[in-house]
């Protein structure tokens, strides 16, 4: 009733909003469904309603499959670094630019930055094959600094850093936009008031600025370890090779190789899948649990 | 802090980050799949997928476009609308088609390599997606059915065990229809000459050549890229000189899994030291073909597989330009002993397992066989291979000779790519093939040369060549996940000894691990298929 009221009430705030409602519907819940084949035998003539049930057949065989522990690990570890690394770039980033007084300046660094996010993933990974190969721009480098040219790509040791880099500095400048529309949120009256203080420009940034971007980095951060099972599929494949599949084979390529490129077991990919979202789910709720007991700031 | 202004800011960047996701998240379409007639005529209208072959998809957009395909059409009163996959790669095709069909909404005829997914068309035919094409052949393809009954070593190629036909097949049959190896290794002849060295026969003499050649000119000197890495299932060098098949072969009735055999262990070791020495690419496993390509027609490598259309024909005459007296020619497939004849050389069926199935949905299954049927007969395969009489071939004495608009574009098309413009004779397509487009195909000299060198034995490879067996829905489920595992396995334990991050002795510890991947009941499911297939 108080729901109906308030639709009547605010009529176009609420149309604004049925394109996203109507999004997630349709492309998130619906499909949902189709995780019944997870628990099948699926059979693509006889469909979701026709096929045998499987119980957690495929489940077990997952967890039972040699390479249960080593995507797993891997998926975890790529995400760790990117968390590590590639999270607090972009706040620092966003502080700098913010910092900066020249507007034209600004602006071109801004739109400079954010050029590697709008450029085709197939694109940049040919970007990074070349600059990593033997004649590439970093081995040519490496060698003039006394070092050995090598195939960098070739060698498992070097996945996680090429991959973990060059995802920062295709999305340093993009993700910054957030902290950016935060930071210009704060209220110039209160930096005025430090001045008078006595307050420098580091004591600005780290009693004002840092402190009013903690809702939004904390929102951010949940979101993160929300998603820490997630590692896109399609940048890994581009890069990777069977020399080093011990560090770059995530749950995403695994399941993209053994469901869609080589084999079709679309049961066993789906509970693959459905598993990595069960993941998720929990560690979303647990970092939002945990920021909410720990301070004021949560998701929900 | 002023908290309305906050609040503010923190809604805004909620906005921003919803539009990040979104923006994360690309949307797909799917062609839609009908099939129907035309108002106001009787032709009928058929949805057709097929890959398109990278010769025809540099000049054509779609099938449509070449016109035998249209004259074919015409003749045979249908109305294709070809369906292509939008990358002619073969692990993109096998995407889309494995997406396409989770979907459910099949075009009305689908052509692929069958062999090559998991269960094949007898899968799909059990799992009720394709029709039997049995009687509709009886009935409607004479000259297809005329094949079938005069070589019974094609019909059992083309049956699955219990009689059934799915495919209507690729051919290579009959007078025109020899030639079965299109590839192999290759030499820089004009090095070999300038050294003194003959054309290395065993695989001891190869390593000669090798390191005398990478002596002598500096360079690392076999290259490969990642589609072919060094013992695996898509190896293409060395391995077959052991008496190994690069995944399962027959050694006397017996089925056998190449790395699981003590011989394997021997490439291990050549191939270690030679990657070790440097004589082949230290990079192979990240090259991709156009990387191989530039590091052949630049002279940084001499020796490489290839194919004798698509890579000595570019090759060649790219490395002419540099130095008009660079020669490749063709090598006999290595053996281990001096006076062995090569076994495993890679030669194919005469049915390839490239065909046309129907899916249960088409409304015109007698039309369909008509049509396809109709590239079998004599006009329909001159069609087919040399295109309109007249326009892109002349008969002289009984015998189709290209015209110039093929042999010398005037549009500076190369003679594959002014091939692929106006008829289907370069690339697997259902109907039969035809040698003597190979003989005018094949230009330069080497090229006839090597044609000839590598049929010289190719008769060899049907006593160890898996057959073209099929396996039942239960089987293929079963041998799928099984052997995806253990060729994932295996693919990454071989490149790791090779590149010598392990060393040979952990052999033994990688074929224990497919004990324990259960290869063991995958080559009991296919002894079983092969079994079936010889009683057929």
């Amino acid at each position: 009733m108080r729901l109906l009221r308030d639709i009547a009430k605010h009529k176009a705030i609420y149309f604004m909003i049925l394109p996203m409602v109507l999004y997630y519907i349709i492309f998130k819940y619906v499909p949902m469904y189709g995780s019944i084949i997870a628990f099948q035998d699926f059979r693509v003539a006889k469909g979701i309603g026709g096929s045998d049930w499987a119980g957690l057949k495929h489940f077990i065989a997952f967890f039972d499959s040699v390479y249960f522990f080593r995507v797993l690990k891997n998926t975890l570890l790529i995400s760790l670094y990117n968390l590590v690394f590639g999270f607090p770039v972009p706040i620092l980033f966003a502080i700098l630019l913010n910092e900066i007084r020249n507007r034209l300046f600004k602006s071109v660094v801004q739109t400079v930055s954010y050029l590697p996010h709008f450029i085709s993933l197939v694109v940049i990974c040919g970007l990074i094959i070349s600059f990593t190969s033997r004649d590439g721009v970093i081995n040519s480098l490496i060698a003039f600094f006394g070092g050995e040219r090598s195939a960098l790509l070739g060698d498992p040791a070097n996945f996680r850093t090429i991959y973990v880099i060059s995802q920062i500095w295709q999305e340093m400048g993009w993700s910054s936009i957030i902290y950016l529309a935060a930071l210009s949120g704060i209220n110039p009256e209160i930096y005025e008031a430090a001045k008078v203080d006595g307050a420098g420009r580091f004591r600005q940034i780290w009693s004002i600025t840092l402190p009013s971007l903690v809702p939004v980095i904390t929102i951010l951060l949940i979101l993160r370890i929300g998603g820490m099972m997630e590692v896109g599929f399609e940048k890994i494949i581009l890069l990777y090779n069977p020399n080093t599949y011990e560090t770059a084979d995530v749950i995403s390529s695994f399941v993209y190789r053994k469901g869609l490129a080589e084999g079709a077991e679309y049961s066993f990919t789906t509970a693959v899948g459905l598993f990595q979202a069960v993941i998720n789910f929990i560690l979303l709720i647990g970092a939002n649990t945990f920021s909410r007991r720990l301070s004021d700031n949560r998701l929900w | 802090m002023n908290s309305k202004q906050s609040r503010g800011s923190i809604v805004w960047a909620a906005v921003l980050a919803f539009g990040i996701l979104l923006s994360a998240c690309g949307g797909a379409s799917q062609p839609s799949a009908s099939s129907g007639v035309k108002e106001g005529s009787e032709t009928p209208v058929l949805t057709f997928w097929a890959a398109l072959n990278g010769n025809a998809s540099s000049v054509v957009k779609s099938l449509d476009d070449i016109p035998m395909v249209k004259e074919w059409q015409r003749r045979t009163n249908v109305d294709f609308q070809f369906i292509h996959p939008v990358s002619t790669s073969n692990s993109d095709v096998m995407q889309q088609f494995n997406v396409m069909l989770a979907s459910n909404e099949l075009p009305d005829v689908m052509q692929l390599q069958w062999t090559g997914i998991q269960g094949g068309a007898a899968k799909m035919y059990n799992d009720g997606t394709i029709m039997k094409l049995n009687d509709l052949i009886e009935a409607h393809a004479p000259n297809l059915k005329k094949i079938i009954d005069e070589y019974p070593s094609i019909a059992k190629q083309l049956m699955a065990d219990n009689g059934d036909i799915y495919v209507f097949p690729d051919l290579k049959v009959g007078e025109y229809g020899k030639y079965k190896t299109f590839a192999g290794l290759m030499i820089r002849q004009d090095w070999l000459d300038e050294l003194g060295l003959p054309q290395p026969e065993t695989v001891d003499e190869w390593e000669t050549v090798l390191r005398t050649i990478k002596e002598k000119k500096g360079i690392i000197p076999f290259t490969a890229n990642k589609n072919r890495l060094f013992g695996t299932k898509d190896s293409s060098d060395f391995l077959g000189a052991y008496g190994l098949g690069q995944s399962f072969y027959v050694d006397n009735g017996k089925v056998k899994y190449g790395p699981m055999e003590p011989r394997f262990k021997d490439y291990l070791v050549r191939m270690q030291s030679w990657y070790k020495e440097g004589l082949i690419d230290p990079d192979y496993a990240t090259n991709d073909s156009k990387l191989m390509d530039s590091r052949v027609s630049s002279g940084q490598a001499a020796a490489f597989f290839g194919y004798i259309g698509s890579s000595m024909g570019t090759y060649v005459p790219a490395l002419q330009q540099a130095d008009p007296a660079a020669r490749l020619a063709a090598v006999q497939f290595p053996v281990l002993n001096k006076g062995e004849k090569p076994l495993f050389v890679p030669a194919q069926w005469e049915f390839t397992g490239i065909g046309a199935v129907l899916s249960a949905t088409n409304k015109h299954p007698e039309e369909t066989i008509k049509a396809l049927d109709y590239l079998f007969s004599p006009e329909g395969s001159m069609l087919k291979n040399f295109g309109i009489e007249g326009e892109t071939y002349t008969l002289e004495n009984g015998q189709p000779i290209y015209t110039d608009l093929i042999l010398n574009n005037p549009d500076n098309l190369s003679v594959s790519q002014a091939m692929a413009k106006y008829f289907i004779a370069n690339y697997s397509f259902i109907g039969p093939a035809d040698d003597r487009y190979n003989d005018q195909y094949y230009t330069i000299p080497e090229q006839k040369e090597a044609i000839k060198r590598y049929a010289e034995y190719a008769d060899n490879a049907y006593r160890v060549m898996m057959p073209p067996v099929s396996l039942t829905t239960e089987e293929a489920d079963e041998f799928g996940s099984i052997m995806n595992d253990i060729e994932t396995y295996r693919s990454e334990f071989v490149t790791k000894i090779i590149m010598g991050s392990e060393p040979v002795a952990s052999f033994d510890t990688m074929v224990a691990q497919f004990e324990k991947m259960k290869i063991g009941r995958a080559i009991e499911i296919q002894q079983a298929a092969l079994d079936r297939y010889n009683s057929r």
